[in-house]
């Protein structure tokens, strides 16, 4: 309404003066301004966050105005940090600011949809049948089960009421269940920190029913294996806070301003205090403008300068002079003063394995685990002592199991002797390996020998099997880096000398100078020095997504230790990829994995998972000699890489899933058929060839997985690497898969898995994505359940970056027909339990489960490597085989169980990382809080996990870091296991119980817990490694200590036992293809590489305007412009980039930025949003990971071997993707595919 | 006025139910005689479509085009404020419209969802209904000419929807939109209305300074040779 009349024009009024005629008052009317204010009115703020990809963990206030969201603004009300820092607030970023309008825009999945042609199979079975019958009459009809399988990705989905849906999917799964075995139904959901009770909803009806959680850390290939192979830690990293504590940063492959937003101000504040930073990164990032120093290797070799940066420290810091700190630094937490035997090869030696306890005629008086203990020289007395802390003394025993320096039988105290030189009775020549000498096309290799001869002080030791020669870590270590320290022999003598690992060495390898790298080794280690390790790396994906990740990042961590970094306020190692802190943990596992019902669960490693259930080993074309030792036996190693996989899951070292090709349940019926215990009739079943297990014949339809549940992910449009494999073998849809399989190209093909050529008909059944807007696995989905965003839920958020927990709260009710991923999963519950009666009743489940860390068994296998099935050991479960249980499930029960609060937490306690406590006060108190089920039945009287803030207060009661009683309790435990007194670390709060609206009142720092290794204090901030450095608790790997040398054979095989350069593998995917798919322009070969980027994380938010707004509004790939000057590509042009695996189109982006020789792709550009289609598959688009493929590493199977053992997103193959290479050139015809779904349908059918 | 509901049911989501109803529907388009013959036929005959049509398919296209197209999405304000902060603001205001009529939306909807709107109209005085219609006219003419683009049969009932209202669209002005979204189908006008203009910095195509400024400059400078 205009106020334009009552505006005057021509006059002006007024009342009356200020004094001095600086103002007037005027009497004109003010309602315009109302408009204005009531624009910014609102009825309520609602502190919410965004709660699955981002790990940022920033805290926002939702502005709500008559139950509708209006805008979102960053929360500033952050506990403030100590007076000589800055804190925290404000978090958040563009991105996070225009989450509000997800809620209500035109993508948001509104109501279940389900696609027409199998609703309307289903409605015509289940009209005469009971819902498992119909379902059982579709799916094992070919004709029927091919028509709506084949249309995937192809639309025509129909809404459907929540009863319906969730019905059908009980029937699925029930059927499958019965049929097939319950691990065949699966679920795949990312990163339970950002949003834990929505993950935990869906894994915990899984676990109910005997269902596979699958892993993602180490798909996502976020994990850093050299985390748990260096310190037995999954991941643990200073929060962000602590950057600004450091004296020197380096950021190595890490884009902080761009990928960590809101934690960068720490990084610009902290150069103002005075810290140096040198950026280390290929392409001149975001964080490269930071720098003091910028350098700039070629992309993949970030190693080869790692090492010669440790060349630097080692030479000036430990060998030419002693720094006392770095010297007794080493001394006291890290292997270097552990004796390794040496084996005799030719003339000289090779390193082998750590000398044990064991290895003397009298245990050096240990009887407990003996051969899980290491040993080393006591300076004084020149004796082998057994030092505390190795992992022998963490079982079977108590209170000995530390790292202050005294020795493990008489508790006298030692100091252990770092060097034999001035004690070796020789010197002698050991060989390590050399990988720098492999050619690979696009890298420099140098013409150095495959075998590295260097003089080493030796000595000889009597032990039970007579004399042996030993040296010690830090002996080897140095002679591994070159330095040289006058025995004589190969060794640089100048940082010029072409010897691997000098700078020159480097220079060669990656195009850095050589005084950049000696310059900036000196300033680091000579700032730790003074500072007592306040040296820091960020280090991020650009070194860890690479396929020989582990040797850049122990590279990089080798140089901390030496520094004495590592657990020091300021210094460390700081890798903030995927990280997933869930802060809470021990409170959430019960919770999430049904653990107050049985144990255990099944977890299962994603990417070897898919990789089988893809097919994408089908197509490996990597040998296991191409990146085996030249020290190794090549005799030993038959077969190609998913055989490594294979026999890794029949030693207990890795998981399986589906674990056994018959039905657990009716293994178990058999047995009791038989008379037999389950376990002993599986054994000899598996012994005798009548049971076999799942991973040897991955194609045969027994063992395919049936129904997969993505919730939270974008399995599909974002993290599956090998997208088109997907598509073709897992969904049996169109795909742009471009080479052929080894079978049709008659290559080797695997020993251990059965090969068969089938048709790719899509194993799946049924795929049900969950999600608040159609992304690319709704897309190829059978059912979509839309869910609440993250402003509709209430949930739990915390990350690594800050010490804070803080809340997802509903600001408003689910919109459209939308609900929590809770109400989801426990609905689905309901309705299973429902659809079970008549098919499934009180059932027995024999439950296979690796070896695990933290566990007894993760001492299973103390010497050598063997396997049962060829007959080289016994078959043991939880020794040389996977651990078998028996679970009992009561199927017709799911819906009760789910709903309540279980009594196996108040019978066997609770607890994590090997040490337990028990909780029946907690038990108790939730009994109260939550109220008991008044319901009759097995969940009478327990308390109520109903809503979804029960099931919060569940998490926050039982965590020691959000209940200070639980803390306490928790400390005691492991206090019991170390011998000393660590309950000062949370008495202090012991009071304290953090519940869910004292965090919707304002974030709450946690307590401190031994879940974790640094604490929370007022004195520092959180650094990963701080209560083993200053509590004297001992890493939780084989020697109790952070491990420079790792000595397993498989370690040991591949050459990996001190770290060192390897170059990037060759995937083979551009061989032969470029010449067959030539469109007549220009082609270029590239390095590719997928980096997060800045309008999105991952897939979520690149089909929001304001974003694309911000970036080009589409697919975009960057390349240098010498490269687009060679395939003559202007910028913005369409481009489309292919290998074997697979082709995607994009737009050019043309910049100085980008180093010649790579390419970078924002990963998770999404296919639906402005991508027209390829010219060579005729599909739309295709996406960053149509040209990618999972390439598994030996490596991360081992398994049954102290740090080595598996734990779920702790250890693992990890989804590498990095080392691939594309072929690219301008397009010739964009063709937008813009044509009515119809047209394209009937194209589909003349195509069947 | 029965005939703004009967348009409501027929664009919202089609099940048994509406099927069921279509001959009600068409009595109470027959009783009220609001719409103009053409018009009524056209709806009659959508009416006889949806009828002889697979309930599940109808369903499927309905999905595909309102559920899975941003383009025509029946909510009226993803079309004036999509992503903008204002939309929020402007759902607010319409809340409190049908308030002040003594309405509550009870659905799961949002208030502009095309439909509810409509059953709101239809329990206004016909003047207050027909105003109220036309103050959206633009965004329901080019809901109706882009299904017209795809041959939907759902452009009947929108040719519907601009008859009731008391104010029509500017032909012209929509034709022209939709004109230029008809070229936009081809390669070369999509590829060009991603293209970005070129960034020059200074020097790099003209020679007397920093080309931004100086095109900034030229825009507002009045034409040369002109009789100053």
């Amino acid at each position: 309404m205009s106020q334009f009349v009552d505006r005057l024009l021509f006059f002006k009024k007024y009342v009356d003066r200020f004094p001095h005629g600086f103002g007037v008052v005027t009497n004109e009317s003010r309602a315009w301004e109302d408009s204005y204010r009531q624009r910014w009115q609102h009825d309520k703020i609602v502190r919410s966050t965004h709660g699955t990809n981002c790990t940022g963990s920033c805290s926002w206030k939702i502005y709500v105005k008559n139950g509708l969201v209006t805008w979102e603004t960053q929360q500033t009300d952050y506990p403030r940090t100590r007076p000589d820092m800055p804190n925290h607030e404000p978090r958040g970023c563009s991105r996070g600011a225009s989450y509000s309008w997800y809620i209500y825009s035109g993508n948001r999945l509104k109501y279940p949809l389900i696609r027409a042609r199998l609703l309307r199979l289903w409605r015509a079975e289940r009209a005469a049948k009971d819902p498992v019958a119909a379902w059982t009459a579709i799916v094992e009809d070919p004709e029927k089960s091919r028509h709506y399988k084949s249309i995937r990705g192809m639309g025509g989905f129909v809404r459907a009421t929540w009863d319906e849906a969730t019905e059908m999917i009980a029937a699925a799964n029930v059927y499958t269940v019965k049929k097939y075995g319950p691990d065949r139904v699966v679920g795949f959901s990312p990163i339970p920190a950002m949003s834990m009770v929505s993950y935990a909803a869906g894994t915990r009806y899984l676990s109910l029913i005997g269902g596979t959680c699958m892993s993602f850390y180490d798909w996502y290939c976020d994990l850093p294996p050299s985390s748990p192979q260096t310190w037995g830690e999954q991941t643990d990293v200073p929060e962000s806070a602590d950057w600004y504590n450091a004296g020197f940063l380096i950021l190595w492959g890490s884009n902080v301003p761009q990928t960590r937003t809101p934690d960068a101000h720490f990084y610009a504040e902290v150069r103002y205090k005075g810290a140096k930073s040198v950026v280390i990164c290929p392409d001149y990032s975001e964080a490269a403008k930071f720098a003091d120093l910028w350098l700039s290797p070629q992309a993949g070799t970030d190693a080869a300068v790692a090492m010669a940066m440790g060349h630097v420290i080692l030479k000036e810091f430990h060998a030419e002079r002693t720094v006392p700190y770095f010297e007794d630094y080493c001394r006291r937490y890290t292997d270097l003063p552990l004796l390794v035997r040496l084996e005799k090869r030719g003339k000289g030696y090779v390193p082998g394995r750590f000398l044990r306890a064991s290895d003397f005629a009298d245990g050096l008086g240990q009887a407990n685990n003996p051969e899980w203990k290491t040993v080393a020289w006591d300076e004084a007395s020149g004796e082998v002592v057994v030092p505390l802390g190795s992992i022998g003394f963490r079982w079977g025993e108590s209170g000995k199991w530390n790292i202050e320096p005294r020795e493990g039988g008489s508790g006298a105290e030692t100091r252990l002797r770092l060097s034999a030189i001035g004690r070796s009775d020789a010197v002698a020549a050991v060989q390590f390996p050399y990988f720098g000498g492999h050619a690979r096309e696009y890298f420099k290799s140098t013409d150095h020998a495959p075998v590295l001869t260097r003089n080493v002080p030796v000595s000889h030791i009597e032990t039970a099997e007579g004399t042996v020669a030993v040296a010690t870590v830090y002996d080897l270590l140095l002679a591994h880096y070159g330095i040289d320290r006058g025995l004589g022999g190969e060794a640089a003598k100048s940082y010029d000398d072409d010897l691997p690992y000098t700078p020159a060495w480097q220079e060669r390898i990656t195009g850095v100078k050589r005084e950049h790298v000696i310059r900036t080794a000196r300033a680091f280690a000579s700032n730790a020095e003074r500072t007592n390790g306040r040296s820091m790396v960020i280090l991020g994906a650009g070194l860890n997504h690479w396929y020989h990740m582990d040797m850049n990042y122990r590279g990089i961590i080798n140089m901390l230790m030496l520094c004495g970094c590592i657990g020091q306020s300021g210094g460390g190692w700081a890798h903030y990829v995927g990280q997933e802190k869930l802060r809470p943990q021990t409170g959430w596992l019960p919770l999430a994995f049904a653990l107050d019902w049985n144990r255990p669960p099944r977890q299962m490693n994603s990417t070897s998972y898919f990789y089988a259930h893809t097919s994408q080993w089908k197509y490996e074309t990597l040998g296991v000699h191409e990146i085996l030792s030249p020290l190794a036996d090549p005799a030993a190693w038959t077969g190609s890489i998913i055989d490594c996989n294979v026999r890794a899951e029949r030693m207990g070292w890795l998981p399986s899933s589906p674990q056994l090709e018959t039905n657990p349940l009716d293994v178990c019926k058999a047995a009791a058929a038989a008379g037999k215990e389950p376990a002993a009739y599986a054994v000899e079943a598996l012994q005798t060839g009548t049971l076999r297990m799942s991973c040897e014949d991955p194609d045969n339809p027994k063992n395919f997985p049936r129904n997969l549940f993505i919730w939270r992910s974008n399995l599909l449009g974002a993290s599956g690497k090998g997208h088109e494999y997907f598509l073709k073998h897992l969904l049996g849809a169109k795909n742009g898969v471009l080479g052929q399989d080894l079978g049709a190209r008659g290559l080797p093909k695997p020993e251990e898995v059965a090969w068969r050529d089938i048709p790719p008909d899509g194993k799946l059944d049924l795929m049900v994505t969950i999600d608040f807007r159609m992304n690319t696995s709704g897309l190829f989905s059978d059912i979509v359940l839309p869910t609440a965003t993250w402003y509709e839920k209430n949930d739990l958020n915390t990350t690594d970056m800050h010490p804070f927990i803080h809340p997802l709260t509903a600001a408003v009710d689910p919109v459209w027909e939308s609900r929590s991923d809770w109400a989801i999963f426990r609905g689905i519950a309901e309705a299973f339990s429902k659809a079970a009666v008549g098919h499934l009743g009180v059932e027995k489940d024999l439950v296979l489960t690796p070896l695990l860390h933290d566990m007894p068994g993760e001492i299973a296998q103390p010497f050598g490597v063997r396997d049962w099935k060829k007959g080289e050991c016994e078959p043991v479960p939880g020794k040389t085989m996977p651990t078998m249980t028996v679970v009992e499930r009561d199927y017709p029960n799911t819906y009760r169980k789910f709903t309540a609060l279980g009594p196996l937490l108040a019978k066997l306690g609770n607890g994590g990382k090997g040490i337990s406590w028990k909780t029946e006060e907690e038990v108790e108190f939730l009994r109260h809080l939550n109220r008991p089920v008044e319901e009759e039945g097995v969940s009478k009287g327990m308390p109520r996990i109903h809503s979804d803030v029960h099931a919060i207060e569940t998490v926050l009661t039982l965590a020691p870091e959000t209940n200070g009683h639980v803390a306490v309790k928790a400390w005691q435990a492991l206090g019991r296991n170390t011998g000393r007194e660590h309950a000062h670390l949370a008495l202090h709060r012991e009071d304290e119980k953090i519940r869910f609206r004292d965090l919707v009142a304002q974030p709450r720092k946690i307590i401190s817990s031994p879940t974790w290794s640094g604490i929370e204090s007022e004195q520092v901030s959180y650094n990963a490694g701080w209560t083993n450095v200053h509590e004297l608790i001992p890493w939780r790997t084989l020697t109790g200590r952070q491990q420079f040398y790792l000595d397993h054979p498989w370690m040991v095989a591949f050459g990996e036992s001190f770290t060192l350069y390897k170059p990037p593998i060759d995937t083979k995917t551009i061989d032969g293809i470029m010449e067959e798919k030539d469109n007549g322009n220009p082609q270029v070969v590239l390095n590719f590489i997928t980096p997060h980027q800045k309008w999105g994380i991952h897939s979520t938010y690149t089909d929001n305007l304001l974003m694309l707004t911000l970036s080009r509004g589409g697919p975009i790939i960057w390349i240098s412009e010498v490269d687009a000057g060679k395939a003559g590509i202007e910028d913005n042009d369409w481009i489309e980039a292919y290998n074997r695996n697979g082709a995607f189109v994009a737009r050019a982006v043309v910049s100085q930025r980008i180093q010649p020789g790579t390419t970078f792709m924002y990963h998770a550009q999404e296919k639906m949003t402005n991508v027209p289609g390829s010219e060579i598959t005729r599909e739309r688009g295709g996406i960053h990971n149509s040209a990618t493929r999972a390439t598994l590493k030996p490596t991360h199977m081992i398994g049954g071997y102290a740090q080595f053992s598996y734990g779920f997103n702790y250890y693992g193959t990890v989804g590498s993707n990095r080392d691939e290479f594309v072929i690219m050139r301008k397009m010739k015809e964009v063709d937008w595919l813009d044509r009515p779904l119809e047209e394209k349908r009937q194209y589909m059918e003349k195509a069947e | 006025m029965l005939t703004f509901k009967v348009l409501a049911a027929l664009l919202h989501y089609p099940d048994e139910e509406t099927v069921d109803s279509l001959d009600e529907m068409k009595a109470a388009l027959a009783a009220e005689r609001l719409l103009p013959a053409r018009e009524r036929r056209a709806v009659e005959a959508f009416m006889d479509t949806l009828r002889g049509q697979d309930v599940m398919d109808a369903q499927a296209a309905y999905v595909a085009l309102f559920d899975q197209s941003r383009g025509l999405s029946l909510h009226l304000f993803e079309h004036i404020h999509g992503e903008s902060r204002d939309r929020g603001q402007a759902m607010v205001n319409l809340i409190e419209h049908y308030r002040a009529a003594g309405l509550e939306v009870s659905a799961n909807e949002l208030p502009d969802y095309l439909p509810l709107f409509l059953e709101f109209l239809s329990l206004q005085p016909l003047p207050e209904a027909r105003r109220l219609l036309s103050e959206p006219i633009e965004v329901i003419a080019l809901l109706r000419a882009r299904l017209e683009k795809r041959d939907a049969p759902y452009a009947a009932l929108l040719r519907a929807i601009e008859a009731l209202a008391e104010r029509r669209a500017d032909e012209a002005a929509i034709r022209e939109t939709v004109a230029k979204e008809r070229r936009d189908d081809t390669p070369e006008a999509l590829d060009a209305s991603w293209e970005d203009a070129p960034v020059t910095f200074t020097g790099a195509a003209d020679p007397s300074g920093c080309d931004a400024a100086a095109s900034m400059v030229a825009r507002f400078a009045p034409p040369k040779g002109g009789g100053e």
